[in-house]
C-alpha cells in the first residue's frame, strides 16, 4: 500500500515538516524511486576512470552502480548487475577490468557499455529466445549521463530537463572549482573518506546551510582552537578554519544564502583563506591565476567566496577547498557521506595541501568539528522517533525571502530559506512519480519462457 | 611557533636503517613504556598522554594500507603537537556533546619487538593492538603500531606514532579520540 499523494503532500507546510519524512521506512522507500530515480545525481569525476576499462562503483540513491570508461574514450554509467543471474559484476571499489566485465559467476562477458560480449557453451542456448543484441541479455545503462566539465551525473529517468537546466544558477559553483585551476580543470586527488551518519539524510542537507547552529554545536571546538591560538600567539591554517563557527550571531545574519530550484544552493563563506597568520598559499594561487587569465579575472574567481554550496540529491561541493561530499542514503536512519578532494590542475602544490588539510581536519571522521554535528543528528533522528510532538519548525524568516531572476535569496543569514527550498523540491519529486518504474515490468521476450518460433 | 603540518622533512619511515643493539632489560623498559602509553589513553589523562611526545612528534593514522606518507593522500589522522592539544581540548571541553556520555577504551598490546633504529637513531617498535572502544555501541579497533622512541633523561619520548589499522578503508563513525 503507497502512501498516497495527499498524505505526502500534507507532510509540507510552508513553515514545518512532518517528522515522518525522516522516520519513515515507506517515505525513504519512495523517495528512492521519486527523487533519486529522477534527479540527477553526481556519480564521481572523469580523472577517476582516467584509461579503457577504469571503472569506480558507487550508488545513486538504493543503486548500486559502476562508472567506466569504454574503449570509444567515452564515460558510460551501467547498474552493477549481470543480467544471467543477478549477481555484482565488479565488487565495491575501483579497478580497472581491461576489456570487457566478466561476471564472475558463470563468465557472461560484457562489452564496457555493458553490452552483451557472450557467454560460455553457446551451443546451449541454441533455439531459445536468449539474443546477445536484445536488452534483456546485456548489463542495463543508467538512463542518462551527462558531464560538465569532468563532473559526471546520471539520471535513472529517460525524460526530464537536462543537467544543466537541472542544476540552474548552481551550475557557478561547479565552474568557479574548475575556474580555480590556471588550466580551468580539476582532479580527483589524495583519497576519499567514507563516514557513517546514523540518521536521515535530509538532515544533514538542511544542516549544510544552516546558521544557527554553529555557534552553538560547535563550542567545543571552536573554543579548543582559540585557547590552542592564544597559547601559540598565533591562528594557523589549521586553527582558522574550526575557529570560524564561532563567530557571533551579526556575523551569521550578514550572510547571503542562496537558493535555486530543485533544492539547490550555496552559502556565502565563513573565513576567508587569506586570513590566516601564514599564508602564502592565496598569494601563490592568485599569482598563478593572474598569469593564466589576467588580474581582475583571477580577483573575480578568487573572490568568488563560498562554503558549502548543494546539490540536492547528490551532496555538497566546496569550492574554495576543492572537496566534493557525496551524500549517500543507506536507511531512513543511514546515511554515508563519501568525500572527496580534488587537485586544481596547473595551481601550486601548496593549494592542494591545504585542501588536503582541510581534508583531514574538518570532514574525516577523525575532524574535531564534525562529531558533534554527527551527534546532533542522530539526536534529532532518535527525538522524532518519541511522541513528544509531531512538527519539525522551519519558521525563521519566512516571508522575507527575496525572489531573484533564477531563484531566491535571503534578506537575513540566519533564515531557514534553505531548508524551505529543499522541502519545496521534496514535495514536487514526491507527488511527481516517475511515469515508468520499469521495476517489475515484463517487457522482455523471456515472458513464457519459451522460444518464440 | 606553531609546526608546518606538511613539513616533509618529518621522516615517517618505519623500517630500520640499522639494526638496534639493546639488552632484555631495555626491552622490558621499552614494552612497559608502551604499556604506560596506552594505559594513559584508558584512563583518559589525555594531559599526561601529551607529555610523552617530542616536540616534533607526528601522531599518524593511515587512510591506506602501506601508504607512503602523508603529504600525497589524506590521513585519518596526521597530527602534530598543536592538533593533539587541540583534540585534547576539546574532548575534554564541557560542551563536547558528542563526548556526552564519553568514549570508553581498553587497549591489548602484544608482540612487542624492537625492529632497528632509523636515520636519527630513534628506536623503532613494532606492536599489535585489539582496541574495545564503547560509546552508545562497540567497536573494535586492531592492527600494527610503529613507534619511533628518542632516548631522553628519564627514558623515551615518542617522535612517531604510526596505526596501521586493518580496516583504514572501512567506512568510519566519528574517530574522537586517539587509538
Amino acid at each position: 500500500m503507497t502512501l498516497s499523494l495527499e498524505v505526502l503532500a500534507s507532510c509540507v507546510r510552508a513553515d514545518s515538516v512532518h517528522k515522518r519524512v525522516y522516520t519513515d521506512p515507506e517515505i525513504f522507500a519512495l523517495e528512492m524511486e521519486r527523487i533519486y530515480g529522477q534527479a540527477w545525481i553526481y556519480v564521481g569525476h572523469e580523472s577517476q576512470v582516467p584509461k579503457t576499462g577504469d571503472y569506480h562503483t558507487t550508488r545513486i540513491g538504493d543503486q548500486d552502480v559502476i562508472m567506466v570508461r569504454a574503449a570509444d574514450g567515452k564515460v558510460h554509467v551501467v547498474y552493477n548487475r549481470c543480467p544471467h543471474k543477478g549477481a555484482k559484476v565488479v565488487a565495491d571499489g575501483e579497478g580497472c577490468t581491461g576489456k570487457f566485465f566478466r561476471c564472475p559467476y558463470h563468465a557472461w562477458t560484457f562489452k564496457l557499455d555493458g553490452s552483451h560480449l557472450s557467454a560460455p557453451l553457446k551451443s546451449g542456448l541454441e533455439g531459445t529466445c536468449y539474443d546477445p543484441s536484445h536488452p534483456d541479455f546485456s548489463m542495463k545503462k543508467v538512463a542518462r549521463v551527462e558531464i560538465y566539465r569532468g563532473f559526471v551525473f546520471a539520471c535513472q529517468a529517460a525524460e526530464g530537463p537536462d543537467l544543466k537546466a537541472f542544476l540552474g544558477g548552481v551550475i557557478s559553483s561547479i565552474d568557479n572549482l574548475c575556474d580555480r585551476s590556471p588550466v580551468g580543470e580539476v582532479e580527483v586527488a589524495g583519497g576519499s573518506f567514507k563516514v557513517m551518519q546514523s540518521s536521515n539524510w535530509k538532515v544533514f542537507y538542511e544542516n549544510l546551510h544552516d546558521t544557527m547552529h554553529a555557534r552553538i554545536t560547535h563550542e567545543s571546538s571552536y573554543v579548543a582552537a582559540r585557547e590552542e591560538a592564544k597559547t601559540l600567539g598565533e591562528m594557523p591554517f589549521e586553527l582558522l578554519i574550526m575557529d570560524g563557527n564561532g563567530e557571533p550571531y551579526e556575523f551569521w545574519e550578514k550572510l547571503e544564502l542562496r537558493a535555486y530550484p530543485n533544492g539547490h544552493g550555496y552559502m556565502e563563506a565563513i573565513f576567508d583563506p587569506a586570513a590566516a597568520t601564514r599564508d602564502p598559499v592565496s598569494r601563490a594561487h592568485f599569482s598563478s591565476l593572474s598569469e593564466a587569465y589576467g588580474e581582475a579575472r583571477a580577483r573575480e574567481i578568487m573572490g568568488m567566496n563560498r562554503h558549502n554550496t548543494i546539490l540536492y540529491g547528490s551532496g555538497s561541493p566546496h569550492t574554495v577547498f576543492q572537496q566534493f561530499r557525496k551524500i549517500i542514503p543507506i536507511s531512513v536512519d543511514h546515511t554515508m557521506i563519501e568525500i572527496q578532494t580534488f587537485r586544481l590542475k596547473g595551481a601550486p602544490q601548496a593549494v592542494f595541501d591545504r585542501a588536503l588539510t582541510y581534508a583531514n581536519l574538518i570532514n574525516s571522521p577523525s575532524s574535531n568539528v564534525m562529531p558533534d554535528d554527527v551527534e546532533v543528528y542522530k539526536r534529532c533522528q532518535e527525538g522524532n522517533r518519541t511522541n513528544g510532538g509531531d512538527w519539525v519548525s522551519l519558521h525563521r524568516y519566512l516571508g522575507t525571502d527575496l525572489e531573484t531572476p533564477d531563484g531566491w535569496v535571503s534578506t537575513n543569514g540566519t533564515s531557514e530559506l534553505p531548508m524551505r527550498n529543499q522541502f519545496a523540491a521534496w514535495k514536487q519529486y514526491m507527488l511527481n512519480p516517475p511515469a515508468v518504474t520499469g521495476a517489475g515490468q515484463l517487457q522482455s521476450n523471456m515472458e513464457d519462457g519459451h522460444a518464440t518460433a | 611557533m606553531a609546526m608546518q603540518l606538511l613539513d616533509r622533512t618529518i621522516d615517517v619511515s618505519t623500517s630500520p636503517v640499522t639494526p638496534a643493539s639493546i639488552s632484555a632489560e631495555q626491552q622490558r623498559a621499552v614494552e612497559l613504556f608502551l604499556f604506560h602509553e596506552v594505559r594513559l589513553l584508558d584512563e583518559r589523562r589525555f594531559s599526561e598522554w601529551l607529555a610523552l611526545w617530542s616536540e616534533d612528534g607526528r601522531y599518524w593514522v593511515p587512510r591506506f594500507h602501506d601508504q607512503l606518507n602523508p603529504f600525497e593522500q589524506i590521513s585519518l589522522f596526521w597530527e602534530d603537537r598543536m592538533l593533539r592539544e587541540v583534540r585534547v581540548r576539546r574532548v575534554e571541553n564541557a560542551r563536547n556533546w558528542s563526548q556526552q556520555p564519553p568514549t570508553r577504551s581498553a587497549h591489548v598490546i602484544g608482540n612487542i619487538t624492537i625492529e632497528g633504529a632509523d636515520a636519527a637513531g630513534n628506536l623503532i617498535v613494532r606492536s599489535t593492538f585489539q582496541l574495545t572502544e564503547w560509546r552508545s555501541e562497540q567497536r573494535q579497533l586492531a592492527g600494527v603500531v610503529f613507534h619511533k622512541l628518542a632516548a631522553v633523561d628519564d627514558g623515551w619520548e615518542i617522535v612517531l606514532k604510526r596505526v596501521n589499522l586493518v580496516n583504514c578503508d572501512a567506512v568510519f563513525a566519528n574517530l574522537e579520540v586517539f587509538i
